[in-house]
């Protein structure tokens, strides 16, 4: 009987192991192993969710500031950029938002505990075919000091670094 | 005697009146309006404090010694927004929260509401740009107007763009 229980628990554990890793491959959608020497940013996309246009605009600055910051890429390239159309060893990275709640800083400031924004966005980059290298899901919040707009650099911070360990041909700097 | 002293006395003070005067007149009023650089112009600083005014085509924010021109046929987007910040920030806010008996979440609860202005807009190489202006209430809008007048394009007409919008907006 016992060992009926023993078998049945390690089955389990095997089968919940086997599906974290499984669930793990299907976010990395392919082994981001391709180092590149540039990344074009674009535009973020909330086409679902209501998104205030400072917010979509101090994210995708903050996130082009932080990448630059970052290093690891030589150029940086924006939306649009006709310099970027010649580049090959490059990767596009789409953002878009998956949840958006506003907080308050006045109750942040007041309360401590309540009116966090939070904003949740969904990083997908692509080679320059178009093809999915590398997907995940990032998060940046602001929940003690600062306005509601903090979120955006704790968001470009995460997503810069996302970026810079998976696809920066020069990742010491 | 008194006459001479009273002519006098008269004398001085319409030239402190001219005196006062004459400078105002001389220095024109800046144009456009006061404004925080919160993100986006390149060469500018987050957070920088300077004067917003569109003129010969340019959108102009000047700060300090340094002025950045944007030109408006360039600009895509013109959204305002509303928002508010506390009367009592910056360092001094910072060690206002370090008052004793919760005196710095007191004065939290004092905000004043200000306009946000988002442009995005197209560099040389096409490549997009976006800015964010805050300034004082009710002046947002105004600009907006006379961005659009100069060419500027927008996604949400003036009567309706109350309060933020969205990508979804954009769509016809």
């Amino acid at each position: 009987m016992k060992r009926i229980f023993y078998a049945a628990v390690a089955s389990s554990f095997l089968l919940s192991v086997h599906a974290g890793a499984a669930r793990a491959q299907a976010q990395a959608a392919a082994s981001p192993a391709k180092k590149v020497s540039a990344i074009q940013v674009l535009m973020i996309q909330s086409d679902e969710i209501k998104l205030p246009a400072e917010f979509q605009i101090s994210l995708y600055e903050n996130l082009i500031q932080q990448l630059e910051k970052k290093g690891g890429f030589q150029h940086v390239y924006r939306e649009g950029d006709h310099n970027a159309d010649s580049v090959t060893d490059m990767v596009v990275l789409h953002s878009t938002v998956r949840g958006f709640k506003k907080g308050s800083e006045m109750a942040r400031n007041v309360t401590t505990v309540a009116g966090k924004t939070s904003i949740d966005i969904h990083c997908q980059f692509t080679d320059k075919d178009g093809k999915s290298v590398l997907e995940s899901d990032v998060n940046g919040k602001v929940r003690f000091l600062g306005g509601n707009l903090r979120a955006t650099l704790d968001f470009a911070k995460k997503g810069a670094k996302l970026a810079h360990d998976n696809f920066a041909a020069n990742p010491a700097s | 005697m008194v006459k001479c002293t009273i002519r006098r006395a008269l004398i001085f003070l319409a030239g402190l009146l001219a005196a006062a005067a004459l400078p105002s007149a001389a220095q024109q009023p800046p144009t456009g309006t006061k404004a925080v650089q919160v993100t986006g112009l390149t060469g500018v600083k987050p957070n920088a404090k300077g004067n917003l005014a569109s003129a010969n085509g340019n959108l102009e924010f000047e700060h300090e010694k340094a002025k950045v021109t944007v030109p408006i046929h360039s600009v895509e987007d013109v959204i305002t927004g509303a928002d508010s910040q506390r009367v009592f920030r910056g360092t001094m806010g910072t060690l206002t929260m370090l008052a004793p008996y919760g005196g710095g979440r007191f004065l939290s609860l004092f905000r004043s509401k200000l306009d946000i202005l988002t442009i995005q807009y197209r560099d040389t190489d096409g490549g997009l740009h976006g800015a964010i202006f805050t300034m004082a209430l009710g002046k947002a809008e105004p600009f907006k107007k006379e961005l659009l007048a100069q060419g500027a394009r927008t996604s949400v007409p003036v009567q309706d763009d109350s309060g933020s919008s969205n990508t979804q907006e954009k769509k016809p």
